[in-house]
């Protein structure tokens, strides 16, 4: 065991009546942190300036196409309405789309369902008209590289497993050999309730080929009770193994401790943080409840079911994406003492360089297992 | 009725801080209007609010609560509220 495993092993044991996070018996009075006081570390100053550089993003996302070269158990597209929309595919749609988004103050787009590499000529009209985003696909078909967003290709275990999930063969070799050294690319493993193991296996593989990787946790369709499902066991299971991948790869793991807590909690994101996204926040004041919309393939939208991820049981949601908006807006939060404000620049910084091309991720500050604000310790697996 | 001294000291500084904050170039503290809309007219976002009550919670002492950001509108608005925090504390 490394010596940061052993430490994160440490917290891990933390019983919620021994203390919190930043050393305080049980039984004193936490002090008081002031904002000023945590930024008074010129490391802490330093990553607080250069994560704030990039709060002007505002995201929306888009369903590119009902159409997709693969067919995966479990997948999100292929869940409620949104999948029965007609296609529109002209792009002059798309590049009004795209200026009226930009008009109402989006900065930042993600390219999604069902797969986007169907659609080179739309995604090139996004691209011109909106330059930051980003593109979810499973990277069978490679994207013109004059599409600059960061791309995200999904791998959901070996290809013994992709064969029988997603009935494709080799899928991982077809997938590093249209992203290998890609600056765009980012590979985001999901961790379901079955392929926990298989992540040495991937990891390996992608290491070998020098490639990025990013941790996403299953999280169920509304209504679905397979054998993806994690439970309290499979989460803790997968936090071990996201912790052991952190230290064996640190160059190609985009990941830090605090976002395996917030990702692999036995509650979910919306239990923990809020959702902030109007499926789950009325509120249209200000942040993602004012701005964010979820576009469906015929360019309408609906502020019912807009999230980040629709037709997700929100109980069940630790998508990844989820969490890089709800955990961030959450800053004021983590404003608690030193190791949770450092635990939380850690998730921005990490959801940072996963999102945005030529962000470069830092070193994580925070190597404990620093428990969500308000929530208790994490249990010992 | 004519504005307080308090309420206009007051007013200022966080003009002060948000012109800092949120790194805002060719405006003063003087020349912010404090009822401009800080959502609508000046792009302010969730985050940018977030920090702005962060710094002040830390100047002024008093608990921001979180659900009362969306409340906070305007320098004006936030400068009220400030005051009724303060006030509240006094008493």
């Amino acid at each position: 065991m490394t010596n940061a495993a052993a430490e994160r092993s440490a917290v891990t044991g933390i019983d919620p009546a021994a203390g919190n996070a930043a050393g305080t018996p049980a039984d004193a009075s936490p002090k008081r942190w002031k904002f000023s006081d945590l930024l008074a570390d010129p490391v802490v100053r330093a990553r607080w300036e250069k994560v704030r550089g990039y709060f002007f993003l505002r995201e929306s996302t888009y369903d590119m196409s009902n159409r997709c070269n693969l067919r995966c158990d479990g997948c999100y597209y292929y869940e409620g309405a949104k999948q029965f929309t007609l296609e529109n595919c002209d792009p002059e749609d798309w590049r009004k789309l795209m200026q009226e988004e930009k008009a109402r103050g989006i900065t930042y787009v993600v390219l999604a369902g069902a797969e986007p590499s169907l659609v080179p000529e739309i995604l090139k009209v996004c691209f011109a008209e909106m330059p930051l985003g980003c593109i979810a696909t499973n990277g069978v078909r490679r994207i013109d590289s004059a599409v600059g967003y960061r791309i995200h290709i999904s791998v959901w275990g070996n290809d013994r497993t992709s064969a029988q999930i997603r009935k494709a063969r080799n899928l991982l070799k077809r997938q590093i050999d249209n992203y290998r050294g890609d600056p765009r690319a980012v590979f985001v493993y999901t961790f379901t309730r079955e392929n926990i193991e298989e992540i040495s296996e991937a990891m390996e593989v992608l290491a070998a080929a020098d490639c990025r990787t990013t941790f996403n946790v299953f999280s169920s369709p509304v209504g679905y009770d397979g054998s993806l499902r994690h439970d309290e066991t499979s989460l803790a299971r997968t936090r071990e193994a996201m912790c052991e991948m952190m230290d064996r790869y640190p160059r190609n793991v985009l990941f830090s401790p605090y976002n395996a807590v917030a990702h692999t909690h036995a509650r979910g994101l919306h239990d923990l943080y809020g959702c902030s996204y109007p499926r789950r926040n009325e509120s249209d004041a200000i942040g993602l409840g004012r701005s964010f919309r979820q576009f469906r393939t015929d360019l309408t939208w609906d502020r019912e079911v807009a999230c980040c991820v629709p037709d997700t049981d929100c109980d069940d949601c630790r998508h990844y994406a989820a969490g890089s908006a709800v955990v961030t807006a959450r800053l004021y939060r983590h404003v608690t003492d030193p190791s949770t404000f450092r635990a939380w620049l850690d998730y921005v910084d990490t959801y940072l360089a996963v999102w945005v091309v030529g962000y470069e991720k830092g070193e994580n500050l925070c190597a404990e297992l620093v428990p969500p604000p308000g929530s208790e310790a994490i249990r010992k697996v | 009725m004519p504005e307080g001294k308090e309420i206009r000291e007051l007013i200022l500084r966080i003009a002060g801080i948000i012109i800092e904050e949120l790194k805002l170039e060719e405006i003063t503290p003087e020349k912010f209007d404090p009822d401009m809309d800080l959502v609508d007219e000046l792009g302010v976002d969730s985050m940018d609010l977030a920090t702005v009550a962060l710094v002040l919670q830390d100047e002024y002492g008093v608990f921001i609560d979180e659900d009362d950001y969306p409340k906070l509108k305007s320098i004006r608005l936030i400068a009220e509220y400030l005051q009724s925090r303060l006030s509240g504390a006094k008493g």
